[in-house]
Parts: C-alpha cells; structure tokens; sequence
C-alpha cells in the first residue's frame, strides 16, 4: 500500500469562525478540544450549533474533552479539491470519540496498512498561521 | 381531497447535454410548451407554479418569481422546493397540497438546470468550517466513508454494484435523452477496472453532472376527468425525511430516511415492496440504490447485493430500476436531476416506454435524495407512489 499524505503543506486559508463556534477556536489556541454539551441531556454535539440539537434550547456549555476515540469509517481520497490534489492519496476519517460525537478529519502520521475501522485515534493540533490549530487525528 | 385527488397529466423532458451553452429559462421554455402542447391546456390555466432550486442560478434568492415572469405566468401559488434531489418528487406532493388547499388548481411544475455551463453555486454550511480544511471532495469523499462503513458492518459485493452499473447503462443506450457521451455499453471488468476516485468509490459509481430540464403538469382530477384526458397519473402514496435522526450526536450511517419515508408512502398506497411495478430510485451513486432497497423494504438491512443478484432488473424483468438509465448513466441534469427518474416513471405509466417499456404499469415507485450533511448519509428522502388511471 502507498502512504497517505499528512496534508501538512496545504494552506488552509483563514477558516471563518461564526459566533457560536468561537469557543471552540480558542481552545484550539491551547490545543484544548473544547465540545459543546447539552446541560439538560448531558449530551456532547459536534460540530458547533447555536442550541442543543437534543432540546433546542440554548442551556449548552463548553467542555474539554480528551478527544480520544476511534475510526468510525474513512475513505483514501485518490482526487482533492483544489490544492488537495497535490496531497492525494491523503485519508479523511469519521472519528467517533468516547464522549459520544463524530468527527470528521484527516488522519495524520498513519502507516496506511494500519488503517482500519475500530482503530484508537486521538487529537493532533495542525498549526494554522494566525495561532489556532486545526483538529486532525492520529493512531493513539 | 388528498394526494389522490390530483391528476398528472402531462410529463415532459429536454435531452440532457454534457456543456450544452444553454440556460435554465430556456430549457424551461422548452419543457412549458411541450407541457402545454401534450395536454392541450391553456397557459391561462396554470395558476401555480413549483421550481427545483437551481445550481446555475444559485446567486438569486427569486428563482420562483423569475421563472414566473420569463415565462409569463400570473399565479395564485408560487413556491421552491428546498430539498436538493429531492425537490422535484417533493414538489408533487406540495403540489396536492396546495390543490387540496384550494390555493390553486394547476400547477406547473418546473425542474431546469445548466450547471456543466454555467455554475454558480458556493456553500453557505457546515462546510467552510469543518470540512473544506480537510479536502473532503464533497459528494464522492462523504460516499467514499459512507461506503467504507457499509463495507465493515455488511460487506460490499463489487458484482452486485457492477450489476447495477450495467443494467441502468443498458436503460440509457434505449434512451434518447440520455447524454451521449454514456450511451455506450460497459462490462463488469469496465466498471472494476474504473479509476477509484474516493476510495471505495470509483468514477462509474458517480453521477456525470449534465444540463436538462423536466417537469409535470398536475391538475385537479375532476379537471382531468372533465377534459376527457386519454390518460393520466395520481400520485397515490408520499412519504418524506428530513434530517433523521437530528437530536443525535451518533447514528447508524447505514440506516437512512427513506425506512419511514417508504412505510408512509406503501400505507398510503395500500402496497408492499413485493408489489411495485418498477422502481426509479434517486442514484448519485450505486450504493445509494443498495441503501433504498435495504431502508424501503425490498430486503433486510446489509441483503442488498443478495436481492440484487437474484433480481431481473431489466426494463424486462421483474423488478425493473430505472429505465432510462438512471442519473449515473443517463446524466444528472444538476438539482434537476430528482426529477430524471420521476418523469421516466411517469412516461412507462402512460406506456410510452418505447423500446425499453415496461410490462407491468401498475404502479411505479420514485424515489429521492438530497443534500450531504455533516459526517452523514444524506439529509432528506422521499418515496412517490404512481398509480395510472384513465
């Protein structure tokens, strides 16, 4: 099997927050994984939403959370939008974690014949130029 | 009043073009007349209008007035259909209701895109956040993981897929508004040997998308009747999913809509899966079919490559899919495309399959899929019921 890219050397561009995702931004600041969760339900939810998708209301507050978990299902991209095609093969993975919520990224520092569904994944913050990171996963 | 109190009286469809250098009011022009002139009803009849939301002209937030003045109609209902691919089978459905409303009692329903011409659509989403800093190439990247996933919970049998490929491409080789430039036959090895592109999607699991138009003619049925029409269609069951699963932060990836889309429309037709005619589901990609055989009942959850094998699928056979060819080999005429199939299932009911009419027009099941979610299958599903009657 060929390697998979990191996708390291693609600029992601300045990635637009929106109000209710800002949280989530500044923690990556720390590389802190911030999720909100639903104090009514205690539910976890990703990505970012202005209420509770469990009750729609807006009672949600921010937890860290240690972002391990494993792959849910991943895909090999063989095409790339954009500057990606100059990364193919590169993989993106569902990675469900502990606490409950998918997530999807790209997996990073993965022998490709290592990659699997059921595989233990955790965080790795991916420096962006403006001092956030980018949430990507690796073999934990 | 209800769904089988309308009446589909008129089909039409354009040819679908690979970079035709046309335009969505044209071909919508092109559909209205012929409407008009297979029904024989008065353009001063129409008095509601339903539009698919459209790629190329995705910059306006005025589709359904626009398309109003450009095609000269004054109407007492005017709306979009927000679902993606499916819009157009959606669109039926709003279309009784607001006939059995009493906010109109005929309405044109337009479906009308050119984005492989001109292509203005950009994301206002999830998207830019979440999934455009990681390279997910859209529709074929989340296909890829929702196939991967199909692939560890169920196996995934290449054959049954192939089986699928070659059976639709043989539909639109008999399908003169088929593109062109699919109009030619494949063989198993073709589509094993097809590039991977997402892997496990390869290119001949995916929609080429085209320029087309489509649309229908609904009416009162008591009008139908009066007209004395030779022959006309009734939308007899209707079932919709929007965004299963909503409260959930984790759900089966496998599992889709289109379960409780499907059981509401069978009930509402009084039929089981055992007992459809011949089925037009909506196929951005070929596991979507394997998915709606599975969620509409035809077989038990991860049996679809089973089912598909033991099945005759041809136009001839016992459960004929999408006769003309399908999107995948017929061409996806952009949010257009929801209504390929419908109009395909609407021509065999009136019996005007030609070389690849069916022989049983009973009934006919329409299937449709829209918009990619976040980390999930599809956002909407709907199942339509056709039943002729004269």
């Amino acid at each position: 099997m060929e390697a998979i890219d990191d996708t390291f050397d693609i600029s992601r561009g300045a990635i637009a927050s929106r109000p209710f995702s800002q949280a989530f931004w500044d923690g990556s600041r720390e590389k802190k994984l911030l999720l909100q969760r639903c104090v009514r339900t205690g539910q976890y939810q990703f990505f970012p939403r202005p209420v509770s998708i469990a009750t729609g209301r807006k009672d949600i507050e921010w937890c860290e959370v240690d972002g391990r978990g494993e792959v849910y299902s991943f895909s090999i991209a063989r095409r790339g939008p954009g500057q990606f095609q100059q990364a193919v093969p590169y993989a993106l993975i569902i990675a469900r974690l502990d606490v409950g919520v998918d997530i999807m990224a790209n997996i990073v520092r993965c022998p490709a014949e290592e990659l699997a569904i059921g595989m233990r994944v955790k965080p790795f913050w991916m420096p962006l130029p403006d001092g956030r990171h980018l949430l990507q996963f690796q073999p934990d | 009043m209800g769904l089988r109190d309308v009446a589909i009286v008129a089909y039409a469809e354009t040819k679908i073009a690979l970079r035709s250098g046309s335009d969505p009011y044209a071909l919508a022009g092109d559909v209205t007349d012929a409407l008009l002139a297979k029904s024989g009803f008065d353009k001063n009849e129409i008095d509601g209008l339903i539009v698919a939301p459209t790629l190329t002209g995705a910059r306006t937030s005025f589709w359904a007035q626009c398309m109003a003045e450009f095609l000269g109609l004054e109407l007492a209902f005017t709306d979009m259909t927000d679902l993606g691919g499916c819009s157009p089978a959606g669109a039926v459905a709003r279309a009784a209701a607001a006939i059995d409303a009493g906010l109109c009692s005929t309405v044109l329903l337009i479906n009308s895109d050119t984005p492989s011409t001109h292509y203005e659509y950009a994301n206002y989403a999830f998207h830019e956040e979440w999934a455009d800093p990681y390279g997910l190439m859209s529709a074929p990247g989340a296909f890829g993981l929702l196939s991967q996933r199909y692939r560890h919970q169920y196996g995934l049998d290449d054959h049954a897929l192939a089986k699928l490929a070659i059976t639709q491409r043989r539909h639109a080789i008999l399908n003169d508004n088929a593109c062109d430039k699919l109009r030619k036959p494949i063989t198993v090895e073709d589509y094993l040997n097809s590039q991977m592109i997402a892997d496990p999607i390869r290119l001949l699991d995916c929609v080429m998308v085209a320029d087309g138009a489509n649309g229908l003619l609904v009416t009162r049925r008591d009008i139908a009747k009066r007209k004395k029409l030779d022959m006309f269609v009734v939308p007899s069951g209707y079932g919709e999913m929007t965004n299963r699963g909503a409260s959930r932060s984790i759900i089966d990836i496998t599992e889709t809509g289109h379960a409780q889309a499907g059981a509401k429309a069978f009930a509402a037709a009084g039929l089981k899966p055992s007992e459809i005619a011949s089925f037009h589901p909506y196929d951005d990609f070929l596991i979507a079919i394997m998915l709606q055989l599975e969620m509409l009942g035809f077989c038990d959850p991860g049996q679809a490559a089973s089912y598909i094998h033991a099945t005759d699928l041809g136009f001839d056979g016992t459960l004929p899919l999408n006769t003309g060819g399908g999107q995948i080999s017929a061409g996806q005429p952009g949010l257009a495309g929801g209504g390929t199939n419908l109009i395909e299932a609407v021509r065999q009911l009136f019996g005007e399959g030609g070389a690849r009419q069916v022989k049983n027009r009973e009934n006919a099941l329409v299937t449709g899929i829209g918009w990619i979610p976040y980390g999930r299958n599809w956002g909407s599903s709907v199942a339509l019921i056709l039943t002729p009657d004269a």
